[in-house]
């Protein structure tokens, strides 16, 4: 035995004693051997990784939720009224086609004059023309070409006067949008936190969740980011109108505090007051107080953790909220958001921030509202809730933003909240807010007893392959034996490292990579028994088999790779799940049917010295 | 032990046509059925009625499952309610849809008789016909809307006043497929059959149109770069033969599983992946073989290497081939319905990627060469 050989037979025992490692603590939760094989605690403190069965094998949470449809039908109206003065405009001949995205305010105020769209109740827009011949342009062509949603009905006593309001059969079409967009919504944010085996299932006006698993924790993590509407704003503060400072008879636990900001390019430095409570129940006793101000037309008041000056790790992050005083409306939403990633804001110690990109008409809408209100102060608003509220220092272009997160105490806390944000917001916001309505425990949907006679199917078979291959390959069977046990340790092994969820797909992918490995090595022992048959020595013979048969075992493997990376890339649930599993599966049959049995049947020629190689 | 004796050579070739033309028959069949009579899609596509059952006594699973598929109800989902004993999820496919017109029907008996200066605000049917939820224009009275509902010839189990609100809002539950189905376990469980259910509401597929979708893009997309591979690591003439092959193995399993009228469900999905992965595995190594020989014997036409390569490889085919179909065999014999399913599904798929090798792949590639390559040689 040469050194090359102990080299490769070191990285061969190498791989199956960590395998073997990375498995153990998995092995130790199979349930029913309480103690059985029981890892020791070092093992798992090293390899905390463990194979989690899925939602058809294991069970898990199932959650119910209730799509908020009407709240999505009025944010549909608010939309619409939102692009009904705009492609008006372009109708009057105020706007142009390009401008109707983001209109210059200038236009905009020249628009309002001639046009009045107002929002009546929760589904009906108001139009109101200033002239006969303006109305005259709300035609029912033009509404039946952009909003198809709406019926028109004029007013009597106002003839330039219209209701725009949803029929009920468009109605019930919407709830059904709502619950659609939300079960779309849901299920990819659940893809992007890399839980890709759960199930979401509309259901009338309610959605059904499925995750599989057990951890509580990680369940309060999935609650949390299903049930978040994510909707984000950017809204621009109004500072120069000290609005609070009116505000008189502050109930108790709420006090008044002032501050100099910039509002503004003519007015660097002015004093402004907000709103704080602090200590437990803050924010709502904020909140309920707030609900009875009655603050001016286009300003509202909203809510952000009060930071004074703390750091982040700062202890005690809890129970202080402020207020701000905003403009009530805003062009900019998370609707515009192509993209987002966790960065690390260097200027604030390395702190994690939400950098975002803006799809382009989104980008000239920021630009345009930033470069309007330079040196005024922004609220970042996500929920209702301001996250921060940085000066804008100069008009930003490129459409990219960054967002800094309010409080948090901890770092780590702010790292998951950073890339929860990004998880979302990359899924899209609901458009429907969803209220939990029941969970429940639930076992697994395959059915325990397919399960069960799953394992036994499967073990049977596997068994039957390795007493065929023995007998019919003789030594050669043997060590192809061996290489399809090592292949599945190593595949559960990497499953284990990264934490997988094993489900019936993913079983299937196993199957085929057993497949797969028992053909790569059927491949080389055919090989090596050509060469034998040619007269050559057994260490030759070995040497030529698996040199020849290397070529067909690498491209068939590596073809169905590629066919496993375009699945798991495009692919989404199930298919996404089968892929990975495959694709691991490739790599360890390689490793096991190319390396490994070659360096266990060169020790056989080699080491044991075999006059004849039998293989079958 | 040897299967086939070395220096064997079998003339495959000279049967192509006969196969190929069965192929072409078996293709066109698959297609035509996906269209007639169809794809029977199970829950997991389709959407069903969701029961949640708390039996009288014990029972399991299997069981439950087992006395609806007594009861004819195919491929039930049932679920256990973890912390509850003897408490299902149950799925059936079957929902107790109301037709357009008969909806019609009902909507102008609550409309007549609603008293005079009240109106139908909204009428909505779940998808499931299960439930009926209407808003009024005033306050009115469930007695009323029971009977109302009862006059236009429905069953209803529940009628009662949701909270109160401006809308006025009333639902009803109508008897139908659940009614149906717990009737039936009552009979055959007695005591131990399922009270009335704690919940019947219609649910949709959990695979909807964004995943059907995502499935064929992706599947188009790892057919271009597969094709790309071949003709970069092999040639361009091996490269449609391997594809052809590849919707060939898949298309004729789907149209068998189509004929007999198996369902077609999320886990039809792995077992068609699965073949997919099979199917170029095994076209590959053929062609492997085909290249080898094809440098190694210049002289020979191609369809002279397909039999020299082809019978070379006959063991190796052969031993493949078996020892998967064996342990597929093994989820055959042991398994629940749904397991029996997928391995029919791979049992058909190994056998025809395996043949498809040879009879499809291969010619194909003989094609490619004859028609675009050694034109001018032949001519």
């Amino acid at each position: 035995m040469d050194r090359a050989w102990y080299f490769r037979f070191s990285v061969f025992l190498g791989a199956i004693v960590l395998g073997w490692l990375a498995l153990w603590p998995s092995i130790d939760r199979v349930e029913g051997r309480p103690g059985w094989l029981a890892a020791p605690d070092i093992v798992k403190e090293y390899f905390p990784g463990r194979i989690s069965p899925g939602l058809d094998i294991k069970g898990g949470l199932r959650l119910m939720y209730e799509v908020d449809t009407d709240r999505y039908i009025t944010t549909q109206r608010d939309r619409a009224a939102h692009r009904l003065l705009r492609l008006l405009g372009v109708e009057l001949g105020v706007l142009t086609e390009e401008e109707a995205d983001a209109p210059p305010a200038a236009k905009l105020t020249a628009l309002r004059e001639r046009i009045t769209v107002e929002k009546v109740g929760e589904q009906a827009i108001r139009i109101t023309f200033a002239n006969a011949e303006d109305a005259a342009k709300l035609t029912r062509t033009f509404l039946r070409r952009n909003f198809p949603n709406f019926n028109r009905q004029t007013t009597s006593g106002a003839p330039n006067r219209y209701r725009l309001y949803i029929p009920e059969e468009r109605v019930l079409e919407m709830q059904g949008k709502a619950v659609e967009q939300a079960v779309r919504t849901v299920g990819n944010r659940i893809d992007n936190l890399g839980l890709r085996e759960a199930s979401v299932v509309g259901q009338d006006t309610d959605i059904i969740v499925e995750v599989p698993g057990a951890d509580p924790a990680q369940f309060d993590r999935i609650r949390s980011i299903i049930s978040r509407t994510a909707q984000l704003e950017f809204r621009v503060l109004d500072d120069a109108q000290d609005y609070v400072a009116t505000v008189t008879d502050l109930p108790e636990g709420i006090t008044k505090q002032a501050e100099t900001v910039s509002a503004g390019t003519s007015n660097p430095s002015v004093t402004t007051h907000y709103l704080v409570a602090r200590g437990a129940g803050a924010l709502t006793r904020l909140s309920d107080y707030i609900g009875t101000l009655s603050p001016p037309d286009d300003r509202t008041l909203l809510i952000g953790s009060l930071q004074e000056g703390r750091q982040v790790g700062a202890a005690h992050a809890d129970q202080a909220y402020r207020t701000y005083f905003t403009l009530a409306t805003t062009e900019v939403t998370g609707r515009h958001i192509e993209d987002a990633a966790v960065s690390f804001d260097q200027q604030q110690g390395g702190r994690p921030v939400v950098s975002v990109r803006f799809k382009s008409d989104g980008a000239e809408l920021f630009r345009q509202m930033t470069g309007a209100n330079v040196k005024k102060r922004m609220a970042i608003v996500l929920d209702d809730r301001v996250e921060s509220a940085p000066v804008i220092q100069t008009e930003i272009g490129g459409g990219r933003a960054q967002i800094t997160l309010g409080s948090y105490s901890d770092y780590n806390q702010l790292m998951q909240e950073a890339n929860d944000l990004v998880i979302v917001l990359k899924a899209g916001a609901l458009d429907a807010p969803l209220s939990p309505a029941n969970e429940q425990m639930i076992g697994p949907t395959l059915g325990a007893d397919s399960v069960q006679q799953g394992a036994n199917g499967a073990l049977v078979g596997v068994l039957l392959v390795l007493i065929f291959m023995a007998i019919y390959y003789q030594v050669a069977g043997v060590v192809a034996d061996l290489m399809v046990i090592l292949n599945l340790l190593f595949l559960l092994a990497i499953m284990a490292v990264f934490e997988a969820t094993l489900t019936l797909p993913g079983i299937a992918a196993i199957a085929l990579t057993v497949g797969m490995a028992v053909d790569a090595n059927v491949l080389i022992t055919e090989r090596i028994r050509e060469e034998l048959r040619l007269g050559k020595s057994p260490r030759s013979a070995i040497d030529q088999g698996f040199g020849r048969a290397f070529s067909s075992v690498f491209d068939s493997q590596l073809t169905t790779f590629i066919a496993g990376v375009v699945l798991a890339q495009y692919g989404t649930g199930p298919i996404k799940g089968f892929a990975v599993m495959l694709m691991i599966g490739i790599v360890t049959s390689l490793f096991t049917g190319v390396f490994c049995s070659k360096v266990v049947l060169d020790w056989v020629v080699r080491g044991l010295r075999v006059e004849r190689l039998r293989v079958g | 032990m040897e299967m086939i004796k070395p220096g064997t050579y079998i003339d495959f070739m000279a049967h192509k046509t006969k196969i190929i033309g069965m192929s072409l028959t078996l293709a066109s069949l698959s297609l035509a059925s996906l269209f007639f009579p169809g794809p029977n899609y199970g829950i997991d596509f389709a959407g069903g009625t969701e029961l949640q059952l708390h039996f009288g006594g014990d029972i399991g699973a299997g069981e439950v499952r087992q006395q609806l598929e007594t009861l004819g109800y195919r491929r039930p989902d049932v679920v256990e309610v973890q912390g509850r004993q003897n408490e299902y999820i149950v799925r059936v496919r079957e929902v107790s849809a109301i037709p357009d017109d008969q909806a019609a029907q009902i909507r102008t008996a609550i409309e007549s008789a609603l008293p005079a200066g009240n109106t139908l605000t909204r009428f909505k049917l779940s998808p499931g016909g299960d439930k009926l939820t209407v808003e009024t224009s005033a306050t009115w009275s469930v007695d009323a809307y029971k009977s109302a509902l009862e006059s236009a010839g429905l069953e209803v189990r529940t009628a009662n006043a949701l909270s109160p609100g401006e809308n006025h809002p009333y639902e009803a539950h109508l008897i139908g497929v659940a009614d149906e189905l717990v009737r039936g376990l009552d009979a055959a469980l007695g005591e131990r059959g399922p009270q009335t259910p704690r919940s019947v509401e219609w649910v949709g597929p959990k695979a909807g149109q964004q995943l059907r979708d995502a499935a064929i893009k992706a599947l188009l997309y790892a057919i271009a770069f597969i094709m790309v591979y071949v003709a970069f690591r092999f040639d361009l003439r091996f490269a449609p033969g391997g594809i052809v092959a590849l919707i060939h193995d898949v298309l004729i399993t789907l149209g068998i599983y189509v004929l007999v009228q198996k369902e077609v469900n999320l886990t039809t999905v792995a077992a068609l992946l699965t073949i997919l992965g099979y199917s170029i595995n095994d076209t590959i190594v053929v062609y492997d073989r085909i290249r080898e020989n094809m440098s190694r014997l210049r002289d020979k036409p191609l369809s002279e290497l397909i039999n020299i390569s082809t019978s070379q490889m006959l063991s190796r085919t052969i031993i493949t081939s078996g020892t998967t179909l064996l342990s597929v065999m093994a989820f055959f014999i042991w398994g629940t319905p749904v397991i029996k399913d997928i391995s029919f599904a791979l049992f058909c798929g190994i056998l025809i990627g395996t043949y498809s090798s040879i009879y499809i792949a291969a010619p194909i590639t003989e094609w490619m060469d004859t028609r675009f390559f050694n034109k001018a040689a032949r001519a």
